[in-house]
């Protein structure tokens, strides 16, 4: 495989991490991150989301390889009280651009919008997704995932316990 | 001048039966009306809202002359300002010519507000400066100042910790917050520099009644139910070093260590011994060999400040503080303020920054950020399961016949519950809340000089 994927390669490695996602197959999505991967999703009040970073900035979500697992976990627990009963959601990848190469992997974004339902209420994470995607001997990985909602809070959608 | 406010006449029928202490049968009970019910919403806001010191914002997120930031707070629409005096205001937000929202961003800084409506123009310390007219008002019309920004009637601070009171006649800043001041010292005093609101904000709803969230926020009997999927995750984190016995250790020796303290006013803390370890200065392996150096730095001039005693309750104690009616603390694996802005009987919006020392190294903040959100936050991996807590507790009020919450954990048989103290997983802290909410209620306590 080259190492700059095409749109098509890129969308398809793309629908199926929303497939893995929508169908709670959490273990299987954090085996798609690299060993130094960040999944990161910046606070909706950041004035530079895209330059911000986690080392100096309150995030919403910055986790390495352990907190993704971490998070994958957690997930499938009935302890994790937030999730329980497990939301219903659904994610829409759409408008993926091919932006460059970045850690000899190729450098995309791509709109999103995820859909939850807890019970009776609906919510919408909408926004933009920037990644890194390498290819690791012939396996494509995510090494970088950031998050830009677009939003000003989170008053609407109350808290941020699925992954987006 | 502020109109004066009216105060709606006290059903004490009502009230007398909404917090019920009874030392005899060891009982302490909040009637759950009091976290559902519109009438009492309507009389806190009178009552609670219109009487307490209320958090405002922290002086350091108005760092240059200008800066500002939009807030509500109890239910009125602020600006909080650095003025061009270095002074911190707070004004209402709200045109005085004919009521437009003067400030409709965020945050930012600004020399003067020019109000979209008619152009009415205000300057950083809310004097009129111009009405955008060369004819039609006679000369002096604002010679009393009254058609300069409204500024709130009291705007006090401790250690930068900005409050605001709606009520003139209010005791002093000092006096309400009484041992809380304690509180914030021994967080304050983490630094010889200063605590500062680092970047970016988490703001977010919970249906839930605010009284909830105060409740939960210093809830140690919690925390092993609510937080085993996180006590989990540390295991895995921990799992192979020198720390990895710890948790377990932690958990069982958790009631025996620390207390919940009534600090007077309503206010408490919960000081308790979890097993995360904390940016200053209690290192663990999970943080990495490289910060060890500068942590245990930082512990031993604690101890050169302070003495050993001092030194360890600063840096070895989780305090989870909350100051009546609706601010927290808590400095835990990091430090959270999170102000509570009730909305309705059921409903709240939180506002949360992080709180870190000035002079701390880089890779520290980062680390301190870290532990911030792997908890924190409305995305964390503890604070969500909270909230699911305040929800299901909202909605099952609502929804039954069922009268009253049993709050006796660690009931003591007499004193003022205000500031007793007890086991870190006591719900006394609780009573003492309920205890000045009960007698701000019936208008006992006037919270006036
Ligand atoms: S309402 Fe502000 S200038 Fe008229
Ligand atoms: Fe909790």
């Amino acid at each position: 495989m080259p190492s700059i994927l095409t749109r098509t390669e890129a969308e398809d490695f793309l629908f199926h991490e929303a497939e893995l996602l929508d169908d709670w197959r959490m273990p299987e999505w954090a085996a798609l991150y690299t060993e130094g991967a960040l999944y990161e999703v910046t606070s909706p009040a950041s004035p530079d989301p895209v330059a911000s970073n986690a080392a100096n900035s309150l995030f919403l979500i910055s986790d390495h390889i352990d907190r993704i697992r971490g998070r994958a976990n957690r997930l499938m627990k009935k302890s994790a009280h937030a999730e329980f009963p497990r939301s219903k959601t659904r994610h829409l990848v759409t408008n993926v651009r091919i932006v460059g190469e970045e850690d000899g992997g190729t450098r995309l974004r791509a709109n999103i919008a995820v859909y939850r339902t807890k019970e009776d209420t609906s919510t919408v994470f909408m926004g933009e997704a920037w990644y890194t995607i390498v290819n690791e001997g012939g396996t494509l990985k995510i090494h970088r995932k950031r998050i830009i909602l677009d939003l000003n809070s989170l008053y609407n959608q109350g808290r941020l316990t699925i992954i987006l | 001048m502020r109109r004066g406010m009216k105060i709606m006449p006290l059903d004490n029928s009502l009230q007398a039966a909404l917090v019920q202490a009874n030392a005899e049968k060891g009982s302490f009970r909040v009637n759950r009306a009091a976290y559902k019910s519109r009438e009492v919403f309507e009389r806190e806001k009178k009552l609670i809202f219109e009487k307490c010191w209320l958090y405002l914002g922290h002086g350091t997120e108005l760092k240059k002359k200008g800066d500002f930031a939009s807030r509500r707070v109890g239910g009125r629409d602020i600006i909080f300002i650095r003025d061009r005096n270095d002074q911190v205001a707070a004004f209402y937000n709200s045109c005085t010519h004919r009521g437009a929202k003067i400030c409709r961003e965020h945050n930012g800084n600004a020399r003067t507000f020019a109000c979209p409506y008619h152009g009415w123009v205000f300057n950083s310390e809310g004097k009129l400066v111009s009405q955008n007219a060369s004819s039609g008002y006679v000369e002096n019309l604002n010679a009393d100042g009254h058609l300069d920004l409204l500024p709130v009637p009291r705007l006090e601070h401790y250690r930068d910790f900005y409050f605001l009171n709606y009520n003139q006649k209010a005791i002093s800043l000092h006096d309400y917050l009484a041992g809380a001041r304690d509180a914030i010292d021994a967080i304050c005093d983490q630094t010889e520099d200063k605590q500062i609101i680092l970047a970016g904000e988490h703001s977010y709803s919970v249906r839930a009644n605010y009284k909830f969230m105060a409740e939960n926020s210093y809830d140690g009997y919690h925390l092993l139910p609510v937080h085993a999927s996180f006590f989990d995750h540390l295991r895995d984190q921990y799992a192979g070093t020198s720390a990895a016995h710890v948790v377990d250790e932690t958990i069982a020796s958790y009631n025996t260590r620390g207390a919940v303290r009534g600090l007077g006013m309503g206010h408490a803390v919960l000081d308790s011994y979890v097993p995360t370890g904390r940016p200053v200065a209690q290192w663990l392996p999970s943080m990495g060999a490289a910060l060890k150096p500068e942590i245990e730095a930082k512990y031993a001039r604690l101890v050169e400040r302070f003495g050993k005693e001092r030194a360890d309750y600063i840096a070895e104690t989780q305090k989870n503080l909350v100051i009546f009616p609706n601010l927290v603390i808590n400095d835990i694996l990091s430090t959270t303020v999170r102000y509570v802005e009730p909305e309705g009987p059921d409903m709240m919006r939180i506002t949360a920054w992080a709180l870190g020392p000035n002079d701390e190294s880089p890779a520290l903040r980062a680390m301190r950020l870290d532990n911030f959100v792997s908890f924190l936050g409305p995305a964390g991996f503890g604070s969500p399961d909270d909230i699911e807590m305040l929800e299901i507790c909202q909605t099952a009020l609502e929804h039954t016949p069922i009268e009253w919450n049993e709050i006796s954990k660690g009931m003591a048989p007499g004193g003022d519950r205000r500031t007793i103290a007890g086991a870190p997983d006591d719900e006394i802290q609780m009573q003492a809340y309920w205890t000045q909410w009960d007698l701000i209620m019936r208008g006992i306590e006037t919270l006036e000089t």
